[in-house]
């Protein structure tokens, strides 16, 4: 009697999911018109970036998806494998130079950026800033000296208490009023700032937490061997360290992408910013299911890359690895 | 025969007025080897530890290779004592995240500026000299907690110290591992380094050591030399201890 009534709810529930699964493939197939995100690729790609310059940010993200292929297929040439780090760190000066052209490109305002290669700007420049201080203020915090130990756990929590979109709105609008009249930032580097001061408060506190699980003895084993305070925290804590808190600052890595699509609000056309100005077009009305499915997507893809990245690093670091 | 270490009156006390070192005296000469027994709590550890300033002092001074350490001593005097001491505590303290090499190699480079090519040629002959070149690209979880022992001998030794401390170097290890660690000791103690070793090992103590020094509640019972020591303590406590180590 039982194994009847299971057997009937099991063959409905497949039943629905396949009639659900056929509505969505019928759709997706036949239903939307996705000549909101054919048409408009470089858009999605480059936002608004003058057409004759747009081979700039697209030969730029051809060089990071270029350099994510190599990193994860790992190299077995040494050379290769000591360089890439450094050709990792030098990105984010590339991309901006790309950008803003100048040293024999053609000058181009922030005003024209946009897209997902603004995203990636924003993302790749503001953790490249948050990393170095986040890591300074998790030593503030563990510092001897009470003044600098107090004024970095009130920076902590100060900024941990205020939500981003408020940092965001303050780093736009308010810091200009600070500057002395004729010194602008623009925006682009303002947003960067802002998100930079925001991520580095978390950030701290994950390193604070890796800190924190590496026993004193490691300490005590560096400075018998003559090492001075710098070079202990330098060559054995915070190396073992940052190793700790590296999963808990790929999350911040994610995150940090994501919430670039907060800047959308504040009128950057990054992303989310280019869908929205899109979906304000006549041409594209109602058109709101495509391209959030389409942004869902890439976000999804961005977010995956990063994830793979930081666990290829993890394996790399990891000292156990038996391939050494 | 020249004092390498002399300690006078040496006090250390901690927060709830128990005195871990009180009034400790003591001269290490050149070439000897002094083993340091005594209960757990004795204030053994806590006495090598103050030659290397890992513990500071509350009373008392110290000399250590004509430095001098007191209650007031600054960071640079630690320093210059720290690159001529070498330690071996009993957790290894191997740093994870290097290899092997890297281990020894950290503070010859890092320290003494000596060339990368150079002080890896030194680190392997070390290793050789400890039975273990062949783990010289692995890393610290990959080795036995004997061959880690011969590795944190080898990075100490790297640095070409005139002095050694052992902290209780062979407590943590499995009883089939504590040989080859008392072996490397052994081999030491011939070529001629001065060493101060905190051991339970009665017949490393016996064979090796020059005199063997007991302590009980933070002071020095006796000092004697060890055939004396072992078949005739001068003191009851000594020979309670001793009876307690045998049974």
């Amino acid at each position: 009697m039982n194994r009847w009534l299971d057997r009937g709810i099991t063959l409905l529930l497949l039943a629905l999911l396949g009639w659900a699964g056929w509505s969505i493939l019928h759709w997706l197939l036949v239903g939307a018109d996705w000549s909101v995100v054919t048409t408009n690729l470089p858009l999605y790609a480059v936002g608004s970036f003058p057409a004759d310059q747009r081979w700039r940010p697209l030969l730029w993200m051809a060089a990071l998806i270029t350099l994510t292929l190599l990193t994860l297929t790992g190299p077995k040439r040494g050379w290769v494998r000591r360089w890439l780090p450094l050709v990792w760190i030098a990105m984010a000066p590339l991309g901006l130079w790309l950008l803003a052209g100048g040293l024999g490109l053609l000058p181009v305002g922030t005003r024209s950026w946009g897209g997902l290669t603004l995203t990636l700007l924003l993302t790749g420049g503001s953790g490249a800033l948050a990393l170095p201080l986040g890591i300074l203020l998790a030593l503030g915090r563990r510092s001897e000296l009470p003044v600098l130990r107090w004024s970095s756990a009130a920076y902590i929590e100060l900024m941990r208490a205020v939500p981003l979109i408020a940092v965001l709105f303050f780093g736009q609008l308010l810091i200009p009023l600070f500057l002395p009249p004729g010194l602008e930032i623009n925006r682009v580097l303002r947003a960067v700032v802002a998100f930079a001061l925001f991520a580095a408060a978390y950030i701290a506190e994950d390193v604070r937490g890796g800190l924190q699980a590496i026993p004193p003895t490691q300490r005590e084993a560096a400075a018998v061997l003559g090492l001075s305070p710098r070079q202990v925290l330098q060559l054995v804590v915070l190396p073992q360290a940052l190793r700790v808190a590296l999963p808990s600052l790929t999350n911040q890595a994610v995150g940090l992408l994501q919430n670039t699509s907060l800047m959308a609000i504040l009128g950057l056309v990054e992303l989310l910013g280019i869908s929205r100005s899109l979906l304000a077009n006549p041409a594209f009305i109602g058109r709101y299911l495509e391209v959030y499915l389409w942004l869902a997507a890439v976000y999804w893809l961005a977010c995956s890359a990063m994830a793979l990245l930081a666990r290829h690093l993890e394996v790399q670091l990891d000292p156990a690895r038996s391939a050494s | 025969m020249t004092v390498a270490i002399r300690a006078t009156d040496l006090v250390k006390s901690y927060s709830q007025g128990v005195r871990a070192l009180d009034g400790v005296t003591l001269e290490v000469n050149r070439g000897e080897v002094l083993v340091v027994m005594g209960p757990s709590g004795s204030g053994k550890s806590t006495l090598i530890r103050t030659f290397n300033g890992l513990e500071s002092l509350d009373g008392g001074a110290l000399d250590v290779l004509g430095v001098r350490l007191d209650a007031t001593h600054a960071e640079r005097q630690v320093r210059e004592i720290r690159k001529r001491v070498g330690m071996v505590f009993q957790q290894f303290n191997l740093f994870p995240h290097l290899s092997i090499l890297d281990n020894i190699t950290l503070a010859p480079i890092k320290v003494q500026q000596r060339a990368k090519a150079a002080a890896e040629q030194r680190a392997m002959d070390l290793l050789d000299q400890m039975g273990i070149r062949e783990q010289a690209h692995k890393y610290p979880a990959q080795l036995s907690g004997g061959q880690q022992q011969r590795v944190a001998i080898a990075r100490a030794l790297a640095l070409d110290p005139e002095v050694m401390l052992f902290d209780e170097p062979t407590s943590a290890l499995d009883p089939e591992r504590v040989k080859e660690v008392l072996d490397a000791m052994r081999q030491l103690a011939k070529g001629g380094m001065t060493m101060v070793v905190v051991t339970h090992e009665l017949g490393f103590a016996r064979e090796v050591a020059d005199r063997v020094m007991f302590m009980d509640r933070g002071q020095v019972v006796e000092t004697s030399d060890p055939e004396t020591f072992f078949s005739n303590a001068r003191e009851e406590r000594s020979r309670r201890f001793l009876n307690q180590m045998q049974h």
